[in-house]
This record gives structure tokens, C-alpha cells and sequence, in this order.
């Protein structure tokens, strides 16, 4: 069958497969239901978004897409792509402007009964606490270039070793917070100085932080490893590397844009720009995008340094009494040199997510000793009305999607439709009868960010538990949250 | 205006023309500051002057408009008028230059509507359609 235009086969009820045609060099292949197919992925240029990373020189396998897939830049949303590190390219569409967006779950011992009536004020204090919306700074003092290099350098144990977090909560960050191979030298002055004044800041848009509750187990083992409970306070905080990383990345488009003709790739997008991962462009922008993946996880490292105290100041409770911990904190823009299993052969390929999460299995030793029983978390985010889910990783994503599951909704309205469609209404007061507490720099960021703005993130998260991918242990619900 | 806003499903898109190609850049400059803030209590306290060369005159405007947003961002000044602006094609490429006016951006005062993360290339084609130049701006925000 065709869809937009595109020639479509059924592989399985969860998975759909584009052939190899014209100047692909491997067939697409999309996880999704039909019915997610067929009412929301043919609306926009998604597939053939698809298609056209189906062109990338020395890519492997397929170019994936999971079920979160939405247009984005170059790439799709939800987009996986691995190339060959001898032969292959790396793309910083294949990453996105917000390098290492993603997002960190955190642990309390407090249930949700005993601390009810507290959210309003938890969110109040959160809101005063941790800088929030457009051109947000503040939340340390301005750091000067020398100083962000040492971040970039160090990333989340920067954060660690100037007071805000302890080193246990660097072993559960992916990468450990610090990807080896960052190269500070590679970002640009202007990044940098984009960058000085956001270090613990959450940003706009889509970035947040949520009071959730967990509502369901689903896997009561896998739960109880990672020290999950049902009626349990977590709070997630999903932001990125802010400025710097936008930066990183429109400079290096920039290099590679007007490098196509020196490298002869003929490409159907010029947000698909490229270069071999070995030349010095490649090379320069892997240690650039590197050292801005280690800002961003310096960035929620500190914001959760900040919700801990929120916690303990509101609630007037010691460290003891909150058991305060990350649970794990995940990168779901990004492209890492990693070795995986094609043809039966062990290669070294650069995967590319970009919205998309890495989902190892249970015995992988690049994942937290505590999680080789269960798998590598991966945390999806919903809307902020509904839920939010924990999954873990499996050996059949290392089979299929070079270790990669889901990474949130995708929204089905823009951002004018939210607007218009929130018109008379008072959302704040919706989602207070629901249960939900908001606080946000603006009205116009609720209605932009409104729960039916996307995706029921059940759907997304059914597909790659029934596929095998990521399998589902908990379902978050949102109880407070705070927006820029 | 010689811009409009026009739908996209995540971001900011607004298709420009203008009858000369600095006419085109001027109004995908004021288009830009219409997409990041509120245009109210500005005054010209300031001028700056930029250069640049881009192999085609799509990578000219992308920097030209990548520019507003750094300085905006991150220098927290904002134009408020296009004093000078000459575009021409030489041997290699394009060249711009451009004199603005402007002012400090301050948060007691100002609003910022978004933070935009940069200008994309997607679907940033400059064409002639009768006697107007056109071309879409896609904004990542």
C-alpha cells in the first residue's frame, strides 16, 4: 500500500517496512500500530523523513523510526540511524538542535498521601527555585568561558564537585554524566557565551519538571530494583544543554552545509548534512556535540540538586527522612560510537537518536551494575495531564534498533491550534480538578503544552512494550508541575 | 506586513517576500523579531554592523537571522530598525552588510514570546514568483 505517497508493507502488527528504492541505501522500517499509522504518522513528511535517511552514506541495517515519529529537521523525530565509522557519516540533524535533550527520574521514600496538601507549595518553591522559560539564568552564578570549558569537559561531575549532587548519582546517569572524547576546543566562543548563564536552568517549550506519583507497576521485580513503589513521589525533570547546544549545532550545519560539494554526498535535505565520521568536520563536531551532550547532563544534574532542597525546605525534612536518589537519567538526542551485532559480525557504528532513547538490555556493562537483572530504564515522558511511563531495555532492541526504544509523545496539534483550541477556557483550573498543580512563566506555554496538544503516550509506549523493545515496569502521573 | 505566519505542527513558519532581495531579508528580519517577542517600548539607543558571505543567498539569510538570535540570546540587544543593508553577488559568493539600530533588551520592560532555537534550512528556497522574491523561514523553537 501507499501512504503519502510512500510504498509501505506490513511486517508485523507493530512494525511496517518502506522498501530500498531509488537512492536509499537500506529500506526504512517504522514501528508502529495501524491505527497510529493511518491517524497520525501520514500528516506530515515524518516518512519521508525516513525515507531520506534511507540516503545517508554508510548507513546500517535500516533507517528506524519509532513509534514517536513526527517531522522534524533532516531527520524525523524518533529517528535511528547507524553508519559505519570507517565509511559512514555523522549528521547533526540526526541529533538535533537540542543536543542531549532528555530526561532524569528521581526517587523519594515520601507517599503521596502523607505529603497531598504540601504540592501547591512544593510547586511554588520549585517555581522560585529552579529559573525557568525563555532566556532563563540564574540558577549558579555566571560561569565564566574557562569555567563552562571545564563543564563541557566534565559535564555532570562538574555539578558533583562544586556541591550539587553526590557521586552515586553520577552512576546512574547514562555515560556516567561525562562522555569520554568531548572536545571543549571544538565548541565555538559564541556557544560558549550562549551557554554562561544557563547551567541549571530548565528552558521553555516542552522542558519541565514534574511532582509525579507512581500509579502502576507494571513489573513488580523490575520495580522493585530500580526502587519504585506504587503511591511513591518522583519527580522528573526533562530539559537539555539550552543555548550551547543550539549553538553547537547551527554552527556546525553551517560547516557541513557548505562542505557538501568537498564531500560529493548529493543528499534530498540540507538539514541532512553530513560528513565522513573520520574527517576533521566529522571529527570536530563529534568532540563538539560530546562536550555539549556533557552540559546538558550537567544542567539536570544541578536542577535536581535544586528540587532536592525544594523538597527538604518545604517539607522541613532532613536527607534521611526524604531518601532522596536518581533512579536513572537518559539522553534522547544524541549520537554515540557503539558496537553492535550486523551480519553476525561485531561492528563499530555511530547510532544516531534522535528522539529516541537508548534501551540496553539486562546484561550490558555500559548500564548501572544494580540494573543488569532488569535492563537499561528508559523514561517517556506523556503530556503533562495523563502519565508517563518507565520502561526497560531488552536484547530484542539490540537485535532490532541498535539498542533504541520511544522517547515521548509527539504532538498532534501545533502550537497555534493549542492556542486556539485553549481560547476561553482556564486550563489551570482543569488541570487542579484533575489534580494537578501548574505553575509557568506564562498562560501562552500551558496552552501551547496542553495535554491534547499530543499524542496519548500509551499508545507509543504499547507499541514498543508489545514489539519487545522496551518492556513496561511503571506508570507516573502528574501531580505538579513547572514549565518555562 | 510583507511576511505571514502560517501553520506548522511544532515549530514557527512564516513565508516572506519582499520586491528586491534586501526588500525579502528586511522582512524575514522583522518577521524574526516578530516571532521572539513583543514589539512595544523600543527605542534606537544603538547601532552594530554585521558582514557576511554565504555560497548561496539561503546560507546569507540563515546567518543574517542566526545573528538577530545571538544577539538577542546572548548579548540581550535587540534591533529595532535596518539602517543600511546591501546585498551583492560577487566571484565566490554573497556578500551582506548590514547597519541596525536597537537597544539593550531588558526582561522589566521587554517580553520574549519564544526562544528560538535557530532557523532552519527546511524548505528555505528563494524564488521569483512574478515580480516579488519569496521564500519560506521555519523556525526550530
Amino acid at each position: 500500500m501507499k501512504i503519502s505517497g510512500i510504498e509501505i508493507e506490513k511486517v508485523n502488527d507493530n512494525l511496517w517496512e518502506i522498501p530500498r528504492t531509488g537512492g536509499m541505501l537500506v529500506p526504512g522500517r517504522i514501528y508502529a500500530s495501524e491505527k497510529m499509522l493511518f491517524e497520525t504518522i501520514q500528516n506530515d513528511e515524518a516518512l519521508k523523513q525516513v525515507v531520506n535517511v534511507a540516503h545517508l552514506p554508510g548507513i546500517q541495517k535500516y533507517s528506524l523510526a519509532m513509534p514517536d515519529i513526527h517531522w522534524g529537521y533532516g531527520f524525523p523525530i524518533g529517528g535511528v540511524a547507524a553508519t559505519d565509522i570507517n565509511d559512514g557519516v555523522i549528521s547533526p540533524g540526526g541529533v538535533g538542535y537540542d543536543i542531549n535533550c532528555g530526561v532524569r527520574l528521581a526517587k523519594t521514600s515520601l507517599d503521596y498521601h502523607t505529603i497531598k496538601n504540601r504540592i501547591q507549595k512544593l510547586i511554588e518553591n520549585l517555581f522560585h527555585d529552579i529559573p525557568t522559560g525563555v532566556g532563563s539564568s540564574g540558577a549558579i552564578k555566571k560561569q565564566n568561558a574557562k569555567e563552562i570549558k571545564n563543564i563541557l569537559r566534565d559535564g555532570a561531575e562538574w555539578a558533583v564537585s562544586n556541591g550539587f549532587g553526590s557521586e552515586e548519582d553520577l552512576l546512574f546517569t547514562e555515560e556516567t554524566g561525562k562522555i569520554k572524547d568531548a572536545d571543549p576546543d571544538a565548541v565555538s566562543s559564541r556557544a560558549i557565551e550562549r551557554g554562561m548563564d544557563q547551567a541549571g536552568t530548565l528552558g521553555s517549550g516542552n522542558h519541565f519538571l514534574e511532582i509525579d506519583i507512581v500509579e502502576k507497576i507494571f513489573d513488580a521485580n523490575a520495580a522493585n530494583v530500580l526502587g519504585l513503589f506504587e503511591n511513591q513521589i518522583v519527580i522528573q525533570i526533562h530539559t537539555g544543554s539550552r543555548g550551547l547546544g543550539y549553538q553547537v549545532c547551527d554552527d556546525y550545519l553551517k560547516i557541513l552545509v557548505q562542505s557538501e560539494k568537498k564531500f560529493g554526498f548529493k543528499l534530498p535535505d540540507k538539514q541532512l548534512a553530513c560528513a565522513p565520521i573520520k574527517s576533521k568536520e566529522g571529527s570536530d563536531y563529534l568532540g563538539a556535540m560530546r562536550a555539549a551532550a556533557n552540559f546538558a547532563w550537567n544542567n539536570r544534574q544541578i536542577i535536581m540538586h535544586l528540587a532536592k532542597n525544594s523538597f527538604k525546605r518545604t517539607l522541613n525534612i532532613s536527607d534521611s527522612d526524604l531518601s532522596f536518589g536518581l533512579i536513572y537519567d537518559v539522553c534522547h538526542n544524541i549520537a554515540k560510537i557503539e558496537e553492535h551485532i550486523i551480519d553476525g559480525k561485531a561492528k563499530k557504528v555511530c547510532v544516531h537518536r534522535k528522539g529516541a532513547t537508548r534501551a540496553f538490555p539486562s546484561d550490558s556493562k555500559l548500564i548501572p551494575e544494580k540494573y543488569r537483572s532488569i535492563g537499561q530504564p528508559v523514561l517517556i515522558p506523556g503530556d503533562m495531564g495523563r502519565y508517563s511511563f518507565v520502561s526497560v531495555g531488552t536484547e530484542k532492541a539490540m537485535e532490532e534498533t541498535f539498542g533504541s526504544s520511544c522517547h515521548g509523545a509527539g504532538r498532534v496539534q501545533s502550537r497555534h491550534q493549542a492556542l486556539n483550541e485553549a481560547k476561553g477556557k482556564n486550563l489551570i483550573d482543569e488541570l487542579n480538578k484533575k489534580g494537578i498543580v501548574i505553575q509557568a512563566k506564562g498562560y501562552k506555554t500551558i496552552a501551547e503544552e496542553m495535554p491534547h496538544a499530543y499524542k496519548d503516550v500509551s499508545e507509543v509506549v504499547d507499541v514498543m512494550h508489545n514489539a519487545g523493545i522496551s518492556t513496561k515496569v511503571a506508570k507516573l502521573k502528574p501531580i505538579g508541575v513547572i514549565k518555562g | 506586513m510583507p511576511y505571514k505566519f502560517i501553520e506548522h505542527p511544532a515549530d514557527i513558519a512564516v513565508e516572506v517576500d519582499g520586491s528586491s532581495i534586501e526588500e525579502l531579508f528586511k522582512s524575514a528580519c522583522y518577521a524574526w523579531r516578530e516571532a521572539a517577542m513583543d514589539l512595544t517600548s523600543f527605542n534606537k539607543e544603538s547601532s552594530k554592523k554585521f558582514i557576511f558571505n554565504g555560497i548561496t543567498p539561503e546560507i546569507l539569510l540563515i546567518e543574517l537571522l542566526s545573528e538577530l538570535n545571538f544577539q538577542l540570546y546572548s548579548k540581550k540587544w535587540v534591533f529595532v530598525t535596518i539602517q543600511n543593508l546591501l546585498i551583492e553577488k560577487t566571484d565566490n559568493d554573497y556578500h551582506l552588510e548590514i547597519e541596525l539600530f536597537g537597544q539593550t533588551f531588558h526582561p522589566e520592560i521587554h517580553r520574549m514570546k519564544e526562544e528560538i532555537k535557530a532557523i532552519t534550512y527546511h524548505q528555505m528556497k528563494i524564488e521569483k514568483i512574478g515580480n516579488q522574491l519569496k521564500t519560506m523561514i521555519v523556525f526550530d523553537v
